[in-house]
Parts: C-alpha cells; sequence; structure tokens
C-alpha cells in the first residue's frame, strides 16, 4: 500500500520525467498501434477482395472451364490426360459431347476436342429461329441461357466431392448466361413488277405459184367473185415480186383509192391458200435477272442479357449467394419451382421489387427476395431454384460449378488436391490460392507491411523501449543518495527494485493510455486520407460479376480490379496489445533500473554523498 | 552495568584501486557501550565514514572482528545486515536525505515499512516521533517546505522509527546554522542520555565533540586518540 502511495507520489511529483517517459512510450506504443490497424485494414480489405469466396461459405469453387486461361494458371490443374471417353460421348440430351464429365485439358492447343465440342454444344440455341417464334406479327418473348465458357458436368461430381474425406458440404451450383428477347415475328414482303414488253415481227411469205393462183382464182369463181377490171381486176402484186399477188394484209396498201378491199370478202379469205390464211411462229423472250432492294423487315426486337443462376434452395448457408446476403424478402422455399431470388442492384435497374413477376418461356417467376452480393461476389443477377434453371437451360442433372466446404482451414489444400485427383480437369480454387494471387497496390501495400510492418513495429518498440530504460537508468542514477538511503534504512535490494518497477509500470501504463491516442490519431489520420489501393482478383471461373457489370464473355476473361479505402481500424484486441506493450517497457524500463539500483551498495551510494 | 554494543578488534578495510590498495580503517581497536554517545572526529580522509558505515552494517571489515551486539556482522549474509540496519540501526546524514517526493510523515514512516504492520499505525507513529521533535504541525509539508534543521529534526525521527539500538549521525550540524545545530545535538544528546539510546556522531564541530560522553580522534585509518570515560 505504501509502495502504492509512494509510486503515486514519485510519477505526480517528477511529472516531467514522468511525461517524457511516458510520452516515448506513447509514441512507440501509438505508432505500434497504427501499424497493427494498418495491417488489420488490409487484411479487411484483402477478405473483402477475397469475398467471392468466403462471402459464399465456401472454400474451394471446382468448375469446368474450357480452354486455357492464363490468369487462372496458378490455379489450374496441370494438363491431365483427357478423360474424354465420357466426354467424347454424346450427352443424354442429345446436346452432343457435352454430356461428359470433367474433360480434362488438351495438351498445348488450350481447348481440348472434348471441351470445344461440349461448349458448342452448350452454346448452340444463340440461334434465333424467327420462323419458329410465331406468324409474322405475333408478339414473342424468348429467354435462352448460355454456358458461356463454363462447361456443365454432371451433377454426380457433387456427390463424388462429398466422399472426399476432409468435405463438410458440397453443393452444385449452375450459372447461366441469359438472353431475353422480346418483340414481334417481322413480315417480310418484297414486291417485283413484270411485263409491259413489246415484240415486234416481220414475216414474209413466198409469192403464190401459178397452181396456187390458179386454184385461187378459181376458187372466187366459184363463190361468184370476179376479179378483174381496172385496176382492181389484177391480182394484187407483191411489191418485191412483181407479177406475183400480193399477201393478205397487203392489199389495202396496194389498192390505193380502189375498191371496198376484197380481203374483208369471207370468200376470199377461204380461197386463200392456206399458208397464207393462218401464221404461227414461236419465238423466245431473252433471260433477264430482276433486281430489287427489299427493306429490311419492321420489326421491335429487343434483347437484354442477364446472368441466371441456380441454388440448392436446401442449402441457404452456402452456395452462389447464401442466406446471409438477403437484404428482402425471404429465402427460396425448398420445394419451389418458380420463385426467384434477384440481385439488389439488378432489381433496382429493372424496377423489380418482391412480389413482382418476371415471365420466362411462358411461366411467370415470382421474386421472393433480394440479395446483396459482395463486392466481388454478385455472381448473378437472377438466382433460380437449381431444378428450374437446369430445366429452363435444358442441362437437366447438370450444374457448372461446385461449392465446397472443407472440415477446417488447414485441411483446404488437402482437399483441393484430392479433388484435383477424383475429378481430372476440374478447375480448383481455394480461397488461399486467390489471396496469393491478389496483385495490385493492396497487394503491394500488404506485402510491404508484412515485410516491413513486423520489423519496423519491433525498431519503433524497441526505441521506445530503449528511451523508457535509459530515461529510468537516468533517473536512477539521479535517485542514488535516496536509494542509497532507503537501503541504509532497511530496504532490501528487492524492496527498492519493486519500488522502481512500480513507477516504471506507472509510466508505463500512462504511456499505454497516451500511446491509445496517439493510436487513435494515426487511425484517423488514416481515415481521413483515405488512401485507395487496387487488388486485381485473378479470373474466377464461374465467380463473375453480374450483367451489371460486364458483357458475356468479356466478363468472364477480364481479372477482376476492386478499389478499396484503406482504413485502419482500432480493435479492442489492439487496444489490449497496445497497452500490453506499454506495461512491457515500463517492465523492461524497471528491470533495468532496478538491476541498476540493486547493484548499488548502499555504502556506496551514502559515499556518493561526500 | 553497561553492556557492550560494538567491540571491534584490529578492523582493517581496504578498497582496491589502480594505484594499489588503500586502507581506510588499518587496524581499528574500539568499543563502544550502550547509551553512549560517542564523537568520532577526524580531518577529511582520515576514516570517519568508512567507521560509521562498517558500524551501520552498510559494508562489511576486509580483516578483523566487528561484533555487534555479540554478532559478528562479518558473516551475516546480505540479507542479515538488511535486518540489522531496519531494525538496530538508525542513520542521520549531513545532507539529512529524506526523499523529496514524500511528506515528513511519509518520510518516517518509511523506515518502518520493511517491518509491515498496519498502515494506520505507522502513520500514527510518525506523527508522534515528528510531535516528539517538534514538527507534529508539519507532518504534511515536503522536505521542500521544510527548513534545514527541520529536515534534519525528520531524519531524526526517521532514525527512531523502529526504535534502533544506535543512532549512527554523519555530520549531522554540517549544514546547519549554529543556532539550528544546537537543537538538534541537544536532541541526539536526550536521546542518549533519556532514552538509553546508543548514539554515534561523526563530526569536525567540537560543540558538537564537546557534548560527547566519548570522543576518538582518527588519522590515516587509526585511533590517534580518546577522550572521556
Amino acid at each position: 500500500m505504501f509502495h502504492l502511495t509512494f509510486v503515486g507520489h514519485e510519477l505526480r511529483r517528477r511529472l516531467g520525467r514522468t511525461v517524457l517517459t511516458a510520452l516515448g512510450l506513447a509514441l512507440g506504443i501509438g505508432l505500434v498501434i497504427g501499424i497493427i490497424g494498418v495491417s488489420q485494414g488490409l487484411d479487411d480489405a484483402q477478405t473483402k477482395v477475397l469475398a467471392p469466396l468466403t462471402s459464399v461459405g465456401t472454400d474451394i469453387l471446382v468448375t469446368r472451364v474450357a480452354g486455357e486461361t492464363a490468369a487462372a494458371g496458378a490455379t489450374a490443374t496441370p494438363a491431365t490426360t483427357p478423360t474424354a471417353a465420357a466426354g467424347s460421348q454424346p450427352g443424354p440430351d442429345g446436346r452432343g459431347p457435352g454430356g461428359g464429365f470433367f474433360g480434362g485439358r488438351g495438351g498445348g492447343n488450350g481447348v481440348n476436342q472434348a471441351d470445344a465440342a461440349a461448349l458448342l454444344a452448350e452454346n448452340r440455341n444463340v440461334v434465333t429461329d424467327l420462323a419458329k417464334l410465331g406468324k409474322p406479327g405475333d408478339h414473342f418473348t424468348r429467354d435462352f441461357f448460355l454456358s458461356a465458357t463454363l462447361v456443365s458436368f454432371p451433377a454426380d461430381a457433387v456427390s463424388q466431392i462429398k466422399t472426399i474425406p476432409g468435405v463438410t458440404s458440397a453443393v452444385g451450383g449452375l450459372v447461366q448466361l441469359a438472353e431475353h428477347q422480346t418483340g414481334t415475328v417481322p413480315q417480310i414482303v418484297a414486291s417485283i413488277q413484270t411485263g409491259g414488253q413489246t415484240f415486234t415481227q416481220t414475216v414474209r411469205p413466198d409469192p403464190m405459184t401459178d397452181a396456187e393462183r390458179a386454184a385461187f382464182q378459181q376458187c372466187l369463181a366459184t363463190k361468184g367473185v370476179t376479179i378483174g377490171g381496172p385496176p382492181t381486176t389484177t391480182a394484187p402484186t407483191n411489191p418485191a415480186t412483181p407479177g406475183a399477188p400480193v399477201a393478205p394484209g397487203d392489199g389495202d396498201a396496194q389498192r390505193g383509192g380502189g375498191g371496198g378491199g376484197f380481203r374483208r370478202n369471207p370468200a376470199f379469205e377461204e380461197c386463200l391458200p392456206q399458208r397464207f390464211r393462218e401464221f404461227r411462229a414461236q419465238f423466245t423472250t431473252p433471260l433477264q435477272t430482276i433486281q430489287q432492294v427489299v427493306d429490311p423487315p419492321s420489326t421491335d426486337i429487343t434483347s437484354q442479357s442477364y446472368t441466371a443462376a441456380g441454388l440448392d434452395p436446401t442449402h441457404p448457408e452456402v452456395g452462389l449467394v447464401t442466406a446471409e446476403q438477403l437484404t428482402g424478402g425471404r429465402w427460396l422455399s425448398n420445394d419451389a419451382k418458380d420463385e426467384v431470388l434477384l440481385n439488389v442492384a439488378y432489381a433496382n435497374t429493372k424496377s423489380l421489387v418482391v412480389g413482382g413477376t418476371i415471365p420466362i418461356n411462358g411461366t411467370g417467376y415470382k421474386v421472393v427476395g433480394l440479395v446483396r452480393p459482395t463486392l466481388t461476389g454478385s455472381t448473378a443477377d437472377v438466382y433460380f431454384p437449381l431444378a428450374t434453371l437446369q430445366t429452363l437451360a435444358g442441362k437437366s442433372g447438370r450444374v457448372t460449378q461446385v461449392l465446397v466446404k472443407a472440415r477446417g482451414a488447414s485441411e483446404v489444400d488437402a482437399v483441393a488436391a484430392s479433388i484435383k485427383k477424383a475429378l481430372p480437369g476440374a478447375e480448383v480454387v481455394t480461397t488461399k490460392a486467390l489471396a496469393d494471387q491478389i496483385t495490385g497496390s493492396l497487394a503491394d501495400a500488404q506485402s510491404l507491411v508484412s515485410r516491413l510492418g513486423g520489423a519496423l513495429a519491433v525498431i519503433v518498440l524497441a526505441g521506445a523501449f530503449a528511451i523508457a530504460a535509459l530515461l529510468t537508468l537516468s533517473s536512477v542514477a539521479k535517485r542514488v543518495r535516496e536509494i542509497g538511503t532507503l537501503r541504509a534504512i532497511g530496504w532490501s535490494k528487492g524492496r527498492v527494485v519493486r519500488q522502481v518497477m512500480g513507477e516504471t509500470l506507472g509510466i508505463g501504463l500512462i504511456g499505454g493510455v497516451l500511446g491509445l491516442g496517439v493510436g487513435a490519431a494515426v487511425s484517423v489520420a488514416v481515415h481521413t486520407m483515405s488512401p485507395t489501393l487496387t487488388a486485381t482478383n485473378p479470373v474466377i471461373p464461374g465467380l463473375t460479376s453480374s450483367s451489371l457489370s460486364g458483357f458475356f464473355g468479356q466478363a468472364r476473361a477480364a481479372a477482376t480490379t476492386v478499389h478499396v479505402q484503406l482504413s485502419a481500424p482500432l480493435h479492442f484486441n489492439t487496444l489490449l496489445v497496445g497497452i500490453g506493450f506499454a506495461l512491457l517497457g515500463g517492465l523492461l524500463a524497471g528491470l533495468v533500473g532496478g538491476w541498476r539500483a540493486a547493484r548499488l551498495a548502499p555504502a556506496v551510494a551514502l559515499r556518493d554523498l561526500g | 552495568m553497561t553492556e557492550t554494543l560494538y567491540d571491534l578488534r584490529n578492523v582493517r578495510r581496504v578498497y582496491r584501486s589502480g594505484a594499489g590498495d588503500v586502507a581506510a580503517l588499518d587496524g581499528i581497536d574500539v568499543r563502544i557501550d550502550s547509551g553512549e554517545l560517542l564523537a568520532v572526529e577526524g580531518p577529511s580522509g582520515s576514516g570517519k565514514s568508512t567507521l560509521l558505515q562498517l558500524l551501520g552494517a552498510l559494508d562489511r571489515p576486509t580483516s578483523g572482528s566487528l561484533m555487534f551486539d555479540g554478532r559478528e556482522l562479518r558473516d551475516l549474509s546480505e540479507r542479515e545486515l538488511t535486518n540489522v540496519r531496519c531494525r538496530d540501526v538508525g542513520f542521520v546524514f549531513q545532507a539529512f536525505n529524506l526523499i523529496p517526493t514524500l511528506t515528513a510523515a511519509e518520510n518516517v514512516e518509511v523506515a518502518m515499512v520493511p517491518l509491515g504492520g498496519d498502515r494506520r499505525t505507522r502513520r500514527a507513529k510518525s506523527v508522534d516521533l515528528l510531535v516528539q521533535v517538534g514538527l507534529g504541525s508539519r507532518a504534511g509539508h515536503l522536505p521542500s517546505r521544510l527548513s534545514g534543521g527541520e529536515q534534519q529534526r525528520v531524519a531524526i525521527a526517521r532514525a527512531l522509527a523502529n526504535e534502533p539500538r544506535v543512532i549512527l549521525a554523519d555530520e549531522p550540524t554540517g549544514n546547519l546554522d549554529s543556532t539550528t545545530a544546537d537543537e538538534v545535538v541537544e536532541v541526539l544528546q536526550s536521546l542518549s542520555v533519556e532514552h538509553g539510546v546508543t548514539v554515534v556522531v561523526v563530526t569536525h564541530a567540537e560543540e558538537v565533540a564537546r557534548r560527547a560522553g566519548r570522543r576518538i580522534r582518527l588519522r590515516d585509518g587509526r585511533v590517534t586518540g580518546a577522550d572521556g570515560s
């Protein structure tokens, strides 16, 4: 008790020494708290960046990706002998070789044949056949689903993974790129105008022979028609062959102003030789190509793309989104077929709310909940029950990824290796592997802090401790008279050391409290400056952005760059560590000072008195 | 019948230095009885302070025998010497040597702390002792607020705190004016005469030495003379 009083008096009445030593410690402690805070902030930032996996309650993500993706190289399954036996078989639904299991990678040309065929098959229904959408003028809506670069595989993989030791749960998921088309079937009419051409033919029959003429004249005579008398008494003469009778039709011209013309006389018609009475000729019009520009059909087809994901409604704790990410409404019912969850951002863009309905291929799907996937974990816009999406996309019994939870963090690597072995060709991504692949200023800062932060903290602490120890030593040296006196009047070495240590611990406590203030100031300063760090995630097959932040394949090919504001949070534990370091500093200074004081022989101390 | 408190026989205290061994005390034979007021005189470097340190169990003789109350101090452990200092010896220094951050009462109490006991009892005893030396009203003052004489009286009260067998005073009046010095010497004298406490005073002051029952003079580590009974 007396010691406490003594310590209190010493600290209060030697305020200069107390404050100086405490400030030295406080500065060191504050900086260390700041370093820990920044390190914590970087960890928080990385956790945020790693959200794609951690936010969906999983440790390992298994997908099958067609082709090589350089960014995924670190976690990509090494080239394996393709298990193409299954992959090359036509699928059960007749969609070609996509019906196989994990196809594996080709030797060096990127996509192996099985993958390529599967990919083609899974993207085949992109063809829009207007003729099949209805009659011209009919209104239609149509949603089609594509696998893009993700190749689906049988959901048997899920149960296969569940049998791997160390796996606590495995849930299948299906991600599809969806295209929603709506519009009117166009009517295509082309008007082609033909006809209006004039054909002219000139026929020159041979003049009548004498026999024909004789028969002709005789016939006329028989009919009571006389031919004679100027000028019409002579038979018409063909100008081309003087003396020959004129051809029918030429008579009028030859007759001049003569009588009424015998050609109109039926007897005359009847008596003409056959070859003058009837003329038949064949002629063919020249070939011609008619070209006419046909205007594009008038239609109002609009197309909107979105990302669709299939969830297992019975596993709200792990999946492409989890129940924790619900911001409104409720989770999918276990037996729901026509319920969907919407990404909040997508719902806002489309003005959709809980309770609303979205029509897809003739069925209305009820929006039962809104989810807010984390920053980089926005995996889809519309979340269907897995079975529903499988049916819609024509991929019954197939999934594009398996989300695996390991028993413990230490088993993740072993489980991942087992999965790679069990499913050749599988892309297996682990949180840790993902963290190792993050690049950008965040990674740089983290690397810097992890390499230098600890050393800096040690240096700063050592400096602060050294200052405290030196000041304590100096204080002890100045108090030789007092310490000698205490020893002379019966204080033992231990009691003197305890006294000195009590004082330095008190100073340490004050330094710690001041240090918390310095640390808080550092934290506030970091918050105020709020430097922006960038972190570039590797490509995570199957966990990419929603349609709001990317387009079709591009979103899958590009790595995700996330901007994170750095903060230096002050956690309770950090404060405890700060106080702990301050007390440790005080203790060390006390030990040094106490050791020095204990070494003072009381006689020597008294001799110093002169 | 008087009891021998100290019995020094051929006591030597040699300090080793670069220039060779220096004998601060070179074969001293002194006996000090209980209740005696002994003055030790001598020029600087004669060995007065060294003698005081040996008597106060602050140091051990290099050779010779130093019996204190029937115990050979040379054979005592550090812990036992500390115990002797705590229980049987009271020091009064020329520069008072009060703890500047403690009040007068606390400076007295500090000597009682090693013996433990109830804090309240210690406080009461401290104030009593200050009253005895005429400083009852100054118990709560810091040394810096006290005069030299007052400080020395506080130091005497502290020396008496554990009811020691002997008071060792090193030039107790060296920093005091003559009036105050007289007061202090009176206090020491009364301790010896009235309370039977052995008092050994190292002094240059003739006035102080004269009031001692016995005087010994040192020179070059040897006793060169003695007066009195």
